[in-house]
């Protein structure tokens, strides 16, 4: 993959905008190799998780997850369950060699739904000359007992000029999790990926053919699989489960089992000097299948079974002139087809669904010396169908959706090293099938969660402005953000119970009220010396509903980051040979809604450790890596993990990553 | 161009997969398959040496939706005599799969007890309760109930809960009227609160 070459040749943004951007690439990617895109991505800074126990971890960006924020496989929009709070992304992080956080508002080039931002999970350009190179990852950690394995091969034929290919392949085993003093029983996961790229690329034409296949089985804690609000009580009193647990591997209900599978065909063709066309045709098929804890045979059987097809379609025109003017044009087509898979003996959580979505947007972007202006328009139109049987009786829904967006920004490059970017984008998303059709129970959360068909589409304005500084020894971000949406869409507790034979639940049902969101990101670091460095990042978010003064549930509260690293190697040796002390300090969540069935855990501080050295095998490149996280096994929980509620998060872990290319 | 009729053919594949991917199954009525909708407790009057004594009577708690929202589940009261010993058996079914979820239970022995909780047998206990299930499992399907000769108060209720996948070997679980059930583990099945009334 050709990590330590990107360090070297320097890097260039997956995305040309004007709007903040970072990147995870080089040692930062390889030191998160063997973690989820969420918990990889948590190094940047202004991006945490939002996570149901330590496998399923959603990504965050300045407080916006799961459907107000987009993941992108290379160059494909993911279409999976995201509504979801426990459905994860249905990505392998190995599939990449660069992850790219788009922090801005980017409706207009990538589609509605892109409110919080996007992020870029990119494979490395294919070779187009002659060459093979393997790439092996093997990483081991204590907890859990750990183990994974990535391999990827990249080839370029030496007969067809232009030819190359690559294939990945990763398989991960882990068992129960260890928390301080007990393990969290029934916490292992089974993951097993695959990508391969076939593509062609002359002076005028370039053809991409490319598949992933992102398969995962994973055990949700058992003592999560709460029966009824006296059960979660219990467990919230007790603070941990109730049993020690041991160690196993097995994965039993509850449990989750994904299959994603995605096809894309990419072409451009270059029309003149100046005019490119392309196009771009994506298929996926995610199947998501969730098993509970249930009496006999059932237990064989999901209870929620879902299928969901989608076909995209890009097609668009970019323009580049010697007059500073460059800009893109183009429509995209996205097109869902979601079915419960019947047999599951449970009333579905969300219907059958039809959804066609069509968008027509224009880009442009002037620069001259150092400035750059962009702005952009787009305009979409959405229909959603629904049908579902609830007791019997067949509930049908058709609704339309059309909207407007634009962006303007700016860049401007004050000196050599410092510039300033401003963007103002809009962006809009349609409510989900959940948030339309939810009528049921929601196990675990020991809540009843009621839909509301009549809900209109979020609309946002996002303002994010960045200041960067590049120095010899000085590395400076800073970002500034404000975020009004309106028609924001939340999760409410009316504060009333649900009586059933089974006992109480609490009632949530979804409402939309005026959102503030606004907040700071930073990231910073300095070289004392040759051998000693340092770095500081950290993120506050603020989100407030305007109308009733409150606050919203689930918003990450502040966070910092800093450490310190001792270089070993000779000046004259560019090999990595460095010691890095870390210290993680995230705040208690004092912006909290007046309802939780908990209160916000206590604040926390976790070191890691970690140790990286660089050696030369004959012509091959070997990287070995030693981390210790959670030093000194804290005891802590964390307010954006929703099982803060039945357990501890994870304990000491002790890694070793060993990365040889040959 | 060769390339322009490569796109063209590239374009045909794209759309015959499209449509075949382009349409959402008809959705299919699901039957609850977990649900609980009626509870019975059956009460068999028996003498000193366990025989029967008259006729059983029974009394229901029904929720005819079972978990949805709506109404709430018909609780009738039960109705016993002082100094009496009854055999309780309790029987569970779903009435909208038709299914007869006692005999799961039974198959599933291992996982599944019931407690026996509420003032009844708790704060001002008139009613004992020892397991008698048919195996050797203690399940608390079928049960010996003791009303008390002269109890304090005549009136109190009886707590009815089935734990799943519980750890039967916790220390005190065996105790039907185990008030730390929850530290056994597993979760809640059923959890209903009957009225009780002793003459």
């Amino acid at each position: 993959m050709g990590l330590q070459g990107v360090e070297v040749h320097g890097h260039r943004d997956a995305v040309q905008t004007t709007t903040a951007v970072s990147a995870l690439y080089g040692e930062n990617l390889m030191e998160s190799r063997g973690e989820n895109l969420g918990e990889s991505l948590k190094r940047i800074s202004g991006v945490s998780t939002f996570s149901t126990g330590n496998s399923i971890s959603k990504p965050v960006i300045h407080g916006m997850h799961s459907n107000r924020i987009m993941i992108m496989n290379n160059g494909i929009r993911l279409e999976g369950q995201q509504w979801g709070a426990e459905h994860a992304p249905e990505i392998d992080p190995f599939l990449a060699d660069e992850i790219t956080v788009v922090k801005g508002a980017e409706t207009v080039r990538y589609g509605p739904e892109a409110m919080g931002g996007v992020i870029l999970v990119n494979p490395a350009p294919l070779p187009t000359k002659k060459i093979s190179k393997t790439n092996l990852n093997l990483v081991g950690g204590t907890n859990g007992r750990m183990g994974n394995i990535n391999l990827v091969h990249v080839g370029g034929s030496d007969k067809i000029k232009g030819l190359g290919y690559r294939i990945q392949g990763s398989a991960k085993r882990s068992g129960n999790v260890k928390s301080p003093g007990y393990f969290q029983e029934n916490t292992g996961v089974s993951e097993l990926n695959l990508s391969s790229s076939l593509g062609y690329s002359s002076s005028k034409l370039g053809v991409e053919a490319y598949y992933s296949l992102f398969h995962t089985e994973l055990g949700i804690l058992n003592d999560s699989h709460t029966g009824n609000l006296s059960d979660l009580q219990n467990i919230i009193v007790n603070g941990r489960p109730f049993a020690d647990g041991e160690f196993s591997y097995d994965i039993l209900n509850p449990k989750q089992r994904v299959t994603h599978h995605l096809a894309k065909l990419k072409s451009h063709y270059h029309i003149s000097e100046s005019w490119k066309l392309n196009f771009q045709y994506g298929f996926q098929l995610n199947h998501r299948q969730e098993f509970d804890k249930r009496r006999g045979n059932l237990n064989e059987k999901a209870s929620l079974d879902l299928e969901l097809y989608t076909n995209t379609v890009d097609l668009y025109v970019n323009h580049t002139h010697k007059n500073e003017l460059s800009g893109t044009w183009g429509i995209n087509f996205i097109q869902q087809a979601n079915s419960n898979v019947p047999g599951t003996g449970v009333t579905p959580l969300i219907p059958n669904y039809d959804m066609v979505n069509t968008g027509l947007y224009a880009m442009e972007k002037y620069s001259k010396g150092p400035l750059e202006v962009e702005a952009g328009v787009r305009y979409d139109f959405r229909n959603v169908s629904t049908a579902r049987y609830i007791n019997q009786e067949l509930r049908t829904a058709d609704i339309a959706y059309q909207n407007f967006s634009a962006f303007l920004g700016g860049l401007y490059h004050i000196s050599p090293d410092l510039t300033f970017n401003s963007n103002l984008g809009s962006a809009w998303r349609p409510p989900n099938v959940n948030e339309l059709f939810s009528e049921g129970l929601h196990h675990g959360a020991a809540a009843v969660e009621i839909g509301n068909p009549d809900m209109v589409s979020e609309k946002s304005l996002k303002w994010i402005n960045e200041l960067q500084y590049d120095g010899k020894r000085t590395h400076l971000e800073f970002t500034a953000y404000l975020n009004p949406i309106s028609d924001y869409i939340y999760l409410n507790p009316t504060g009333e119970v649900y009586t059933s034979l089974r006992g109480t639940f609490n009632i949530y049902e979804y409402l939309q009220a005026n959102a503030l969101f606004y907040g700071f990101d930073f990231a910073g670091s300095y070289e004392f010396t040759d051998k000693i460095s340092g770095y500081l990042k950290g993120s506050i978010v603020q989100a407030k509903n305007t109308d009733d003064n409150n606050y919203f549930p689930f918003i990450p509260s502040n966070r910092m980051d800093w450490g310190i690293s001792y270089d070993f190697s000779k000046a004259t040796d560019s090999r990595t040979n460095k010691i890095t002390l870390s210290n993680v300090l995230v705040a208690k969540q004092n912006r909290e809604p007046d309802f939780d069935i908990a209160p916000p855990p206590s604040a926390y501080a976790l070191f890691n450790i970690s140790y990286n050295k660089e050696f030369n095998v004959g012509d091959d490149k070997l990287n070995l890596g030693l981390q210790v996280q959670n030093l000194f096994n804290t005891n802590y929980k964390d307010y954006m993990n929703r099982f803060r509620y039945f357990s501890y998060d994870m304990g000491r872990s002790v890694l070793l990553k060993i990365n040889y290319e040959f | 161009m060769s390339t322009k009729s490569n796109l063209y053919l590239i374009a045909l594949a794209v759309a015959s997969l499209f449509f075949s991917s382009c349409k959402s199954e008809d959705p299919v009525p699901e039957n609850d398959g977990e649900l609980i909708t009626d509870v019975t407790l059956t009460f068999q009057e028996i003498d000193a040496s366990g025989n029967a004594l008259g006729a059983p009577f029974d009394f229901t708690a029904s929720d005819s939706e079972g978990i949805e929202i709506g109404s709430a589940p018909d609780v009738e009261t039960v109705m016993l005599t002082k100094g009496k010993r009854y055999e309780m058996s309790v029987d569970v079914y779903n009435s909208v799969a038709g299914e007869d979820i006692t005999e799961e239970i039974r198959a599933e022995g291992d996982e599944h007890q019931f407690y026996f909780l509420g003032s009844a047998f708790t704060s001002s206990p008139f009613l004992s309760y020892e397991y008698n299930d048919d195996g050797a499992e203690l399940i608390g399907l079928k049960g010996i109930v003791t009303v008390q000769q002269s109890p304090g108060v005549n009136t109190a209720n009886i707590q009815l809960l089935l734990r799943h996948a519980l750890d039967k070997n916790y220390p005190g679980a065996d105790n039907p009227n185990f008030q730390d059930y929850a530290k056994a583990g597993g979760e809640t099945d059923l959890d209903i609160t009957f009225p009780v009334v002793v003459e």
